[in-house]
């Protein structure tokens, strides 16, 4: 009866605008990297571009070594994940489960590591690998990353076991299982909505840090793919084409690592969400 | 001498457990934190022999340092400015997407896109958006009249820091977006049905109902807001590399300049000491006198 328009369509409508000049920036990336070579630069930072072309791509994958610079930071990440996976899970079960003397206060110490910011250890940690012979080399970047993603991964875990019944746990020990089997056939399998909590934010934490990746990485060979738009910047200065072609694939493996485990994030978020 | 509950395993097994979280623990947290505490009483350049100054590099940082100033000066303006916007953008989008709408799983991902994507391809993308010579806000200024998108936003020293802001809103405003939605969705559906019945409007819903019972969701934001004004480093090292004139200085910038362009590696500890003692400072503040939480965790 009335003329004005449901709540409904208002949301969508306000929704539709936000969103449409949230994407403005991505898409001007994308059609920067598409602009057809020897167009002069197109208007709106690039926005209007006439044709699109992918020789930009060429232009980088031919000059840049950008699947170079993604087997490293591949090889950086996965290995921290696993072993923030493997190291947080154990001691957090350790933490849910078992009381010992001392585990109060490493918990909190850790716990306090959550507040801490990365950049004022930069000149230790700098300092420490080149004590141990670690500058310029994946594990000069692994372990620390791994070291500062315990704490978070613990704390998700540690509040997850402790919501999981202890029943199942009880019988596997009556059978003769070993807490280190419970923990491995038992406890981790049932957990599986924490650990891609875990997997997903040190996944995005490892591949997107930058300051540490900064001061280690000496040799272009082995740096990561973060550190690729400063690589580049001097040889593509006058080539926004190539250079935001690069940003481009540098930026489409963690987007489609977050598409892949979108549905758990939310689940694992509520899962792991308890009243505050 | 029995621990009720706790599978007795012999008393080794939780130290075996906790082993390797502790190593690490020691040697990339600890030792460290007394490494810089130490280096900081020093002059030292990284490579030759350290002198012992005691206080000299506090005495000059917060005597003689300008640059310093502008640091912590920036750092009051970023928490705020960046940790209202986003909180309240973020609890309106979830709000919109959570009462019903549809295809609300893409308007999901493409406000939190920007959270995934590194920063150091954002600093690239928006000093293009604000270059004054043929960037997106300039030709938007210079097409529709609107004179002040034509300013040079990242060199003028009086807007700068509000430009390199900006960008921080729109990069993590997804990523509360996202705890918000995870917060409506724990929300007692009783609570939100007695307020419909009861004739409540929709402002008195959210101000009276909703927004009181996310409190813990505010202030885990709050609390990773402040976390991040103290670490934010590739965003200003890409946008503006603290300039002009360390207009857009912080911390964390200011510490890799010294230690790693200028070589003062007892300096930049002596700033490394100040930063984690504001954190720490900050973080005990909340979770003692606020009540902060990770809504994560517990």
């Amino acid at each position: 009866m009335t003329l004005t328009p449901s709540p409904r369509t208002i949301k969508t409508a306000v929704l539709t605008v936000l969103a449409a000049v949230w994407l403005v920036p991505v898409l001007m990336m994308l059609a920067v990297a598409l602009m057809p070579p020897g167009q002069r630069a197109a208007g709106f930072g690039g926005l209007a571009i006439k044709g699109v072309s992918l020789s930009s791509f060429v232009t980088a994958f031919d000059r840049a070594p950008i699947l170079m610079h993604f087997v490293n930071s591949l090889i950086i990440t996965i290995t921290s994940v696993v072993l923030v996976v493997v190291i947080s899970s154990l001691a957090a079960y350790a933490f849910a489960r078992m009381r010992f003397r001392g585990g109060e206060g490493l918990f909190y110490g850790l716990l306090a590591t959550l507040m801490l910011p990365i950049p004022a250890l930069i000149v230790p940690i700098f300092q420490l690998n080149k004590t141990f012979g670690l500058l310029d080399t994946y594990w000069g970047l692994i372990l620390p990353y791994t070291a500062l993603g315990v704490p978070f991964a613990v704390i998700i875990y540690r509040s997850f076991f402790s919501a999981i019944p202890q029943e199942l746990e009880e019988a596997a020990k009556i059978d003769g299982c070993s807490t280190f089997g419970i923990w491995l056939r038992i406890v981790m399998p049932l957990s599986w909505p924490a650990t891609s909590v875990v997997v997903i934010f040190q996944f995005m934490t490892s591949f997107n840090e930058f300051i540490l990746a900064l001061v280690t990485m000496d040799s272009n060979s082995l740096k990561p793919l973060t550190l690729v738009p400063l690589i580049y910047a001097g040889p593509f200065m006058a080539q926004p084409g190539p250079m935001f072609a690069t940003l481009t694939l540098i930026t489409i493996p963690v987007v489609a690592v977050y598409l892949l485990m979108q549905r758990f994030m939310i689940g694992g978020l509520t899962a792991g969400a308890v009243k505050g | 001498m029995s621990m009720s509950s706790a599978p007795r395993s012999g008393s080794l097994a939780p130290y075996l457990f906790v082993l390797p979280a502790t190593v690490l623990f020691v040697a990339y947290v600890v030792y460290p934190i007394l490494y810089v505490i130490c280096s900081s009483a020093y002059r030292w350049d990284g490579i030759n022999q350290a002198t012992f100054t005691g206080l000299a590099n506090y005495i000059r940082l917060f005597t003689h340092d300008p640059a310093f100033v502008l640091a912590i000066r920036n750092a009051v303006l970023w928490a705020p400015l960046t940790i209202l916007p986003q909180m309240l953008l973020g609890f309106a989008i979830a709000y919109m997407l959570e009462t019903g709408v549809p295809r609300q799983a893409i308007y999901q991902a493409i406000f939190y896109l920007p959270a995934i994507i590194s920063p150091v391809v954002v600093g690239i993308v928006w000093q293009r958006i604000y270059n004054p010579f043929g960037g997106l806000l300039s030709d938007i200024g210079f097409a529709s009249g609107l004179r002040f998108l034509t300013v040079p936003f990242l060199s003028d020293t009086k807007v700068a820091i509000y430009a390199v802001i900006a960008v921080n809103v729109w990069q993590w405003t997804g990523f509360s977006m996202l705890l918000y939605v995870a917060g409506l969705k724990g929300l007692p559906t009783e609570t939100l049905e007695a307020a419909k019945i009861e004739g409540a409007t929709l402002r008195q819903t959210i101000v009276y109902v909703v927004w009181p019972m996310l409190r813990h969701v505010h202030l885990t934001l709050i609390l990773l807001g402040v976390i991040g004004t103290l670490q934010t480093f590739p965003l200003i090292y890409m946008l503006t590399n603290g300039g002009p004139n360390h207009a857009t200085e912080s911390l964390p910038n200011y510490i890799f300049l010294q230690a790693f362009k200028l070589q003062s590696m007892g300096y930049a500890s002596a700033i490394s000491v100040v930063l984690m003692v504001i954190a720490l400072a900050l973080s005990l503040f909340q979770v003692r006198v606020l009540g902060a939480r990770f809504a994560l965790a517990e």
